[in-house]
């Protein structure tokens, strides 16, 4: 149970994508976040729950930004 | 196209009001919030509780089998991938494992629920699991938060697209549709559940009278939100007819596309194929 609180399913992960650009997610554990390159933006997972909304996510800093 | 939409560019139903289409999924996302431990009273009580009976002729359209891979949009109490899981569960053949390495290898089915509301999802969610399914051969239901017109999910993956009693709180409906379109595989089924139009004149003027002047008193003291149950009662006049809601699927590229109505039309089955 404590799993399904903690960690996103990687099943799950397979099919996500960005809900604005449709490209993939890179998912960084460490902050519980789904990071879109292309978007430029963070989306949170809160609760085990990939929050998949533009409105909710981060936008991502310079240096956070994945070098081509 | 909504005639409103037609008149001012700005402004979107929410209810019977309108409001700046930016404001509506919040609006609505308030609304649910609200609501969203109690939502199956909500249900309840506005469709005299048929809605299981609605929701079993829906399962039934939908076929569930063995593979098959279903996103159910605004699924967020989880009541359809539960019986889509039960379904495919009782359809499992209940044969012995030839041998020890586990059963035949053939693609999972998967159950996938996607809502916009991150409260109606953690509450689907945690019933889920205080109360497991534990069927043998039901995939484990995923769960993420994403908006119907914007799906995050990967294009053509999905064998079923479903959404019941949710089409009618999108702002866009045309992205909605559009959306489920491009998430569906080939041959993938789409159907949507939703409150329809009562045609029959006295029955039409009897659920009228229920929905605007008792269900809000009903929410009020049960619910303690006599505002939600309003506006469900108006969003669910001002949602297009069967027939234009079959043009709009058409429109979105959906073919052989039906629909039901079901308890005199007081709610409707869609259906449409990728082809």
């Amino acid at each position: 149970m404590n799993q399904a609180h903690s960690a996103i399913d990687p099943k799950l992960l397979e099919i996500l994508v960005c809900p604005l650009t449709k490209g993939p997610l890179r998912y960084d554990q460490k902050n519980a976040e789904l990071i879109s390159d292309r978007a430029g933006l963070a989306y949170p997972i809160r609760d085990g729950i990939p929050i998949m909304l533009t409105e909710e996510a981060r936008e991502l800093r310079d240096n956070e930004k994945k070098k081509a | 196209m909504e005639a409103e939409q037609n008149m001012n560019e700005d402004l979107v139903d929410f209810g019977f009001d309108q409001v700046p289409r930016d404001a509506k999924s919040g609006l609505v996302g308030e609304v649910f919030s609200d609501v969203a431990g109690r939502y199956d009273l909500m249900n309840d009580l506005m469709s005299f509780g048929v809605h299981r009976l609605w929701k079993a002729a829906f399962i039934d359209r939908l076929k569930p089998r063995a593979g098959m891979a279903l996103l159910d949009v605004a699924g967020g109490t989880g009541d359809i991938v539960r019986a889509f899981c039960e379904r495919i569960s009782a359809s499992q053949p209940a044969e012995k494992p030839k041998s020890d390495l586990g059963p035949t290898v053939r693609t999972a089915s998967r159950a996938i629920v996607c809502d916009i509301n991150f409260e109606m999802t953690v509450a689907g969610r945690d019933r889920a699991i205080d109360r497991p399914l534990n069927l043998k051969g039901a995939p484990t239901i995923e769960w993420v938060c994403g908006n119907a017109e914007a799906l995050p999910v990967e294009d053509v993956t999905m064998d079923a697209v479903t959404i019941a009693f949710g089409l009618r709180n999108v702002t866009n409906r045309t992205l909605a549709l559009a959306e489920a379109y491009r998430a569906l595989k080939p041959g993938g089924h789409y159907l949507i559940l939703e409150f329809s139009t009562v045609n029959e004149p006295l029955m039409a003027r009897l659920y009228d009278r229920y929905s605007f002047s008792i269900l809000p008193e009903i929410g009020a003291l049960i619910a303690r939100n006599r505002d939600a149950y309003r506006y469900l009662a108006e969003s669910i006049r001002k949602f297009p007819r069967p027939n234009v809601l079959q043009t709009e699927m058409e429109a979105a590229g959906f073919g052989r596309v039906s629909y039901q109505l079901l308890s005199g039309g007081i709610a409707a089955i869609h259906s449409g194929w990728r082809i």
